[in-house]
């Protein structure tokens, strides 16, 4: 196993056995699955570099390298843009590891001989990386046995892709189109834990459905920072895919002239809903709810109402309970799931809802609102207007979030931590 | 699954102080107060306070014409930290590591250690002094404090600490107020703050030291710089950053120079020489009066509770995320071990060291500040050598003029510190 700590600053002699210099980086040319050694960086006498092509290389290791000439071709290094140079470019710098969910550092870079070329097999992230370059890797690493770290750590390049950053510095661990996979949450942890400006760049490999997910997940202040760092049409088309509810929580806390330029961008319909929402106190039942909900008429059948929801294809969050409203919009009863799946096909939705619904108004004190889904033990609370016509709901989950104040996100995962491992 | 239940590991940035510009009503007034006054007014902790009540003490007005040196020095240090977090948009953590190899920051990484251990310390001792006035015994004091702030910060939030004690810190106005009370002959002051008189007397070169070292300290401008950073405020906007820069570096020494003139007037001659914490608050009497140990306390513990949560937190974060480490309060300490272990040991050894019977608190607040000035040079030429390397700053590189100016400075404390360590080694070797 051969490491470029191991051959930086290592004496380069030529056929002859005459010293030539030393060895100051290697440059590999990116695109195949282990990027091949394409020449090296000397640094000859007088501190100036000069580049050698990998064909003159006849033998390179720890000791250092020897090459097939005794004269070269000085010519100064032109990068070429498919190339990177492994010290300068790629050692020290950040790497997020999408699989650990954390962003780690190039702590050394391993080649190997592959197919007859040598080749960049792997970065490493561990310890024994860190050690190495200081020059303890023996007491180290015992050390560090004896402790029960583990030192080695390896990421192999294949799974490395440079990711767009304003800092050229950055790295992704896996594949773009990998991202989308991953659930929101994780890819707002890695978010969170980005400088803001390389932020837009991971965003920039997500559709909007997916970007709005993880803005979801995001704290209100990275929210607003991440929103600043996109242009307003992206930004819009998020908002766009957002729960209103969550997208006019987002815009409450930009400035009126973004909000308005943002709810210019927006579809009428989603920028209606948003306006709406905006305007009831953040601390009542208008500015807990969404008006993401889903209302049936009284006279649909059962049967009609699961075709419609399978046309609809809601989230999770709206499934359970289905609003009954008259031909005023007056909000007059409930279905749950259960109610609907149960009933037979052909009963009208009058015949098996629950009449009476449980509902509160929109200026109701946001505590009160909590304290009407804890007592009625509801996922989901009605909201209406002094008509009684339906204008939102308040879910469980946001309900809580109010009641148990910002920072519960923070505390939570340490007791719940089994939920959080991936 | 509720979605909220995730890990919660977040960046040095977003734990710390971080006060974002609103742009309406009330909060555009707030907005003013940037990560530079916020890092000026950090600045002001135990250290600085004792040093400058020393210093006045000691030897009246007559070093006061360091003060103008050392806010030069502050505002250049301040203004590089928020151009390089501006333009790189990365911690000086970040960039070192990026430019100089594990090595550079293995050394880096040391000296920023050891030099925020001895500020965790002498914060700790500060706020030991702090209670001492309210016959509060150390051993009590002190371990109770610690195991309040590691859980606070590890259960609670770092921004309630932070808010807490940066309104009490606001008490230490108090040196203003008392200034004008005792009505210094304000031309003397003025004098003496333009008129440099040099000495190679060890306990004013080391008060000189201790000054500067108090004055412009490593961790504010790691932290200014995160913070900067950290809201994405880009190089468009480097009119307000500079602005918030200067107005940090202007507030804090003009807090420290109404100390100095305070405690020059009120206790300079009078025979009295400051060994506790009651000792320097007699500076506020005039304006005080009786309350003058409660204001003093109640300063003195507000700003170094504040430095003492602030500091182990940036030491762990900078440190951690320079090796690519794992970090953030709400780890556990098996998926973060050098994080924790770290912020952990940072307040242990800071408040242990304060426990040693007969420990002099305020020498050893000074005797921290000292070596924060002997060490500041070493920060200040990794600073240097990457505000002025164009592949990170682009355009924004040090102006001529500013360069010359900042490694003149950095050559002036290295001096310094050389002259006051073999003026120390020759005392001590009995050569005069």
């Amino acid at each position: 196993m051969l490491f470029l700590s191991q051959l930086v600053g290592r004496p380069v002699r030529d056929r002859d056995g005459g010293a030539f210099g030393k060895v100051r980086d290697l440059i590999v040319a990116l695109g195949e699955e282990y990027p091949p050694v394409t020449g090296v960086v000397l640094r000859v006498a007088g501190g100036r570099d000069i580049f050698v092509p990998w064909s003159d290389v006849e033998q390179i290791d720890a000791t250092g390298a020897r090459l097939h000439t005794s004269s070269i071709d000085i010519t100064s290094f032109r990068q070429r843009t498919d190339e990177i140079r492994l010290w300068l470019n790629l050692l020290d710098k950040q790497i997020v590891d999408v699989e650990d969910r954390k962003i780690v550092r190039v702590n050394d870079i391993q080649l190997a001989p592959v197919d007859g070329r040598l080749r960049l097999v792997a970065v490493d992230v561990g310890l024994a990386g860190i050690l190495r370059r200081l020059g303890l890797s023996g007491p180290g690493e015992r050390l560090a046995k004896a402790l029960g770290i583990e030192a080695e750590n390896y990421i192999q390049w294949e799974d490395v892709d440079p990711v767009e950053s304003s800092v050229s510095s950055l790295k992704l661990r896996v594949p773009h189109q990998a991202l989308a996979t991953l659930h929101p949450a994780d890819v707002a942890h890695i978010v969170e834990q980005l400088a803001p400006r390389d932020r837009a760049g991971i965003l920039a490999a997500l559709d909007d459905e997916r970007a709005a997910d993880v803005f979801e997940e995001l704290d209100a202040d990275d929210q607003v920072d991440l929103l600043e760092a996109l242009t307003p049409e992206r930004a819009a088309d998020i908002l766009e895919e957002m729960g209103p509810d969550e997208a006019a929580d987002l815009m409450a806390d930009l400035s009126d002239e973004r909000q308005e330029e943002l709810l210019g961008l927006m579809q009428p319909a989603e920028a209606s809903d948003v306006r709406q929402l905006l305007a009831y106190g953040e601390e009542t039942a208008g500015g807990l709810m969404t008006t993401d909900y889903i209302t049936v008429r009284l006279e649909e059948t059962a049967q009609e109402v699961i075709d419609q929801l399978r046309e609809l294809h809601p989230d999770a969050d709206h499934v359970y309970y289905l609003y009954v409203a008259d031909a005023d919009g007056t909000l007059v009863g409930t279905i749950t799931l259960r109610g609907l799946i149960v009933a037979p096909p052909e009963t009208p939705v009058r015949d098996f809802m629950r009449p009476e619904p449980i509902s509160v108004q929109l200026d109701l004190d946001a505590e009160q609102v909590g304290a009407a889904i804890a007592r009625y033990n509801l996922l989901a609370l009605p909201v209406v207007d002094e008509e009684g016509r339906m204008r939102g709901i308040v879910t469980v989950d946001d309900a809580l979030e109010r009641a148990l104040g910002e920072g519960w996100r923070k505390r939570l995962p340490e007791v719940f931590e089994p939920v959080d491992e991936r | 699954m509720p979605r909220a239940l995730r890990g919660a590991r977040r960046s040095i940035r977003q734990r710390l102080p971080n006060f974002r510009i609103h742009r309406t009503g009330v909060m555009a007034f707030l907005g003013v107060l940037g990560p530079g006054l916020i890092a000026g007014l950090a600045g002001t902790d135990a250290g600085g306070i004792a040093t400058y009540s020393v210093l006045g003490a000691e030897t009246g007005f007559s070093l006061l014409w360091i003060m103008p040196i050392t806010t030069v020095m502050l505002l250049i240090v301040l203004e590089m930290a928020a151009r390089m977090g501006a333009v790189s948009g990365q911690g000086l953590g970040d960039l070192i590591r990026d430019d100089f190899g594990v090595r550079w920051t293995f050394f880096a990484m040391v000296v920023l250690l050891i030099a925020n251990g001895a500020i965790s310390i002498a914060n700790f001792a500060g706020i030991a002094a702090a209670l001492e006035i309210f016959q509060i015994p150390r051993f009590a004091s002190v371990p109770l404090v610690a195991a309040g702030i590691w859980a606070l910060v590890v259960f609670a939030s770092y921004r309630v600490v932070e808010r807490v004690f940066l309104s009490v810190a606001v008490v230490l106005g108090a040196y203003v107020v008392g200034a004008f009370v005792a009505g210094p002959d304000w031309g003397e002051v003025g004098r003496a703050m333009i008129s440099p008189t040099l000495t190679f007397e060890p306990s004013v070169l080391l008060l000189m030291v201790a000054a500067i070292g108090t004055t412009v300290t490593p961790y504010m401008f790691f932290y200014l710089q995160s913070s900067v950073a950290d809201k994405g405020l880009g190089p468009e906007e480097l009119g307000f950053e500079r602005a918030d820069a200067v107005l940090g570096a202007v507030w804090t020494n003009s807090l420290a120079v109404f100390i100095v003139v305070l405690t020059a007037v009120t206790l300079h001659g009078s025979g009295i020489v400051i060994e506790t914490a009651a000792d320097a608050a007699h500076a506020l009497a005039p304006v005080a009066g009786e309350f003058s140990e409660l204001l003093f306390a109640a300063g003195l513990f507000g700003a170094s509770v504040l430095a003492a949560t602030v500091i182990p937190l940036t030491t762990s974060y900078t440190i951690c995320e320079s090796f690519g480490w794992e970090s953030g309060v709400s780890r556990k300490f098996s998926e973060a071990p050098v994080f924790m272990g770290l912020y952990t040991a940072l307040i242990v050894i800071g408040a242990a060291v304060v426990l040693i019977p007969g420990l002099p608190l305020i020498g050893v607040i000074l005797v921290s500040q000292y070596l924060n000035g002997i060490l500041l040079p070493i920060i200040l030429v990794f600073m240097l050598r990457l505000v002025n390397n164009p592949r990170i700053m682009g355009t924004h590189t040090n102006a001529t003029w500013l360069n010359v100016v900042a490694w003149g400075l950095t050559g002036l404390v290295t001096l310094l510190s050389v002259v006051l360590l073999g003026s120390s080694l020759a005392d001590w070797l009995g050569w005069f």
